[in-house]
């Protein structure tokens, strides 16, 4: 059970493969699902409940589910699958492959590599005074209000503006 | 552009570089990078033709691969160290991720391939943007990151780049290739300093833009964007053509033009520093670059290329074309030299 996160993050890194070996966007995004559904379990397994939860409902259940409904408007009559050429194939196979050297490697090793899967730290938990268990990540959501306000701003113009620009690239005539 | 929509680009686009050199914070200096490309990028494709809509693919790939390695630099670095100020010292691996992240935005040598397709693939006022606004984020970030820069490395990406920017010119007959060219050279010539003595980096890069900005300025009064359009300019405009002359020689180094003084500045902190190979070097390989610059003056000003004989009546036409602030660009890219003393306020 102490490999769980290392097991999730070679699952998530194999279904970055699956789309980075550039099948049609229709299968990409399946692809995106399911290491979308991987990253969220790697969230809740470090112990960010409200995040993973969070990035479940908006990021696979409103983006992903836009993204799904906009590429199927947007289909070709015979999209590029990863069996369907040896490009596309040839790339998930070699991806998969590098993968599995890496994943042996790391683990014939001793020392950690980047980041050491034994003791990675949990989402922090406060201790108040009279007010009871305070959890970092849903803490973290309302200070993103207040101590991060400018960000936000930023952030939410930026998006704003990240439509205006898509449209100009679009449509500019 | 849709003129509702262009205000908003605009104001993005110099939002982002704000944020970006105002920011204490790693997290917001990579944010206004990316508004900055992102922003910038309708502003390459303001004529849409496939070649600016490849010219803003380039430009986007190669913008975001950099932005992906200094976010990774920047994590690095908290992981190594906790620190998420920019002010703070840099452990030396994310230090080096940042500078190859930087060097990538700013188009040094050996990532500098895109610099002349992209200034070659959009108008001359987006390329004019490419090449001067869109450099003072990424160097505003290397100023505050350079105790940490590995040296050798630096001055490596440098000479690089004003070896690769001087020969790259020399068979271009296109000018937007050339001015990239040439871009590629002077940032070569502004990292070499930055260990020693950051101030003449933003030295050298305040007298680059105004140079550049006055060549893009000129070169867009006669829509001029090959060699042999510009050797119509005694035609067209016929007061700039013996004007083009300073201006190239200025930017190509020449005394005793403003663009001299840059350069002169960078050599004696080199040689300060007991480096005499280095700086001995980056002045013959920029030979080269005036080299291509005298074959501009020689086309514009020295020679007649035969033309037919409607084609010369028009300097008798009047010109509508308003010419945005070129004569005290011209100016100060020309006659700065005699008041350095006021300039080189950091010596």
């Amino acid at each position: 059970m102490a490999y769980v996160l290392f097991t999730l993050s070679v699952l998530l890194v194999m279904g970055f493969v699956g789309f980075s070996s550039k099948p049609s966007p229709i299968y990409g995004g399946l692809a995106l699902i399911v290491s979308g559904v991987v990253g969220c379990v790697i969230v809740l397994n470090c112990g960010g409940v409200y995040m993973g939860l969070v990035m479940f409902l908006v990021y696979l259940g409103g983006m992903m589910v836009v993204f799904g409904y906009t590429t199927a408007m947007a289909i070709e009559e015979y999209p590029e699958t990863w069996g369907s050429g040896l490009e596309v194939l040839g790339g998930l196979l070699v991806g998969l492959m590098m993968e599995v050297v890496l994943v042996l490697w790391v683990l014939s090793l001793d020392e950690t590599v980047v980041v050491s899967f034994s003791d990675t730290g949990d989402w922090v938990i406060f201790e108040g005074e009279g007010s009871g268990l305070i959890r970092g990540d849903s803490i973290g959501a309302g200070a993103l209000y207040d101590y991060g306000r400018w960000l936000v701003v930023v952030a939410g113009w930026t998006l704003f503006v990240g439509v205006y620009i898509v449209i100009e690239i679009v449509r500019g005539n | 552009m849709n003129p509702l929509a262009q205000p908003i680009i605009y104001t993005t686009m110099i939002t982002g570089t704000l944020i970006t050199t105002l920011s204490s914070h790693w997290f917001l200096a990579w944010v206004g990078l990316e508004m900055n490309m992102l922003a910038f990028i309708p502003i390459l494709m303001k004529k849409t033709n496939p070649r600016s809509t490849e010219a803003a693919i380039k430009y986007f790939l190669m913008q975001s691969t950099a932005s992906m390695v200094l976010m990774m630099a920047i994590i690095s670095n908290n992981l190594l160290s906790g620190c998420w100020t920019t002010t703070s010292y840099i452990n030396q691996p994310p230090s080096l991720m940042m500078m190859t992240a930087l060097a990538m935005k700013l188009g040094m040598a050996p990532f500098h391939f895109w610099v002349p397709e992209v200034t070659q693939g959009t108008p001359l006022t987006s390329g004019l943007l490419l090449l001067t606004w869109q450099k003072l984020a990424p160097i505003s970030i290397m100023y505050q990151i350079h105790p940490s820069i590995n040296i050798h490395i630096l001055l490596t990406l440098s000479t690089l780049s004003t070896a690769m920017g001087s020969w790259g010119g020399l068979n271009q007959t296109q000018l937007r290739k050339i001015l990239g060219y040439s871009s590629i050279t002077h940032m070569g010539w502004m990292m070499m300093t930055l260990v020693y003595n950051p101030m003449t980096t933003i030295f050298y890069l305040t007298i680059y833009i105004i140079l550049t900005t006055t060549m893009f300025l000129t070169l867009n009064l006669s829509s001029s964007t090959t060699t042999l359009m510009l050797s119509r300019t005694w035609n067209k405009s016929t007061h700039l053509a013996p004007l083009m002359a300073p201006i190239l020689m200025s930017l190509g180094g020449l005394p005793p033009l403003t663009g001299f003084l840059p350069k002169w500045i960078i050599i004696q902190e080199l040689t300060m520093n007991n480096s005499f190979l280095i700086p001995s070097i980056m002045t013959i390989m920029t030979l080269l670059n005036l080299y291509f610059y005298m074959r501009l003056i020689y086309t514009t000003s020295l020679t007649l290329f035969p033309t037919s004989n409607n084609t010369k009546m028009t300097w008798q036409l009047e010109n509508t074309k308003p010419m945005p602030l070129i004569p005290p660009l011209i100016i100060t890219s020309t006659l700065l030299l005699p008041i350095s003393p006021l300039l080189l306020t950091f010596h």
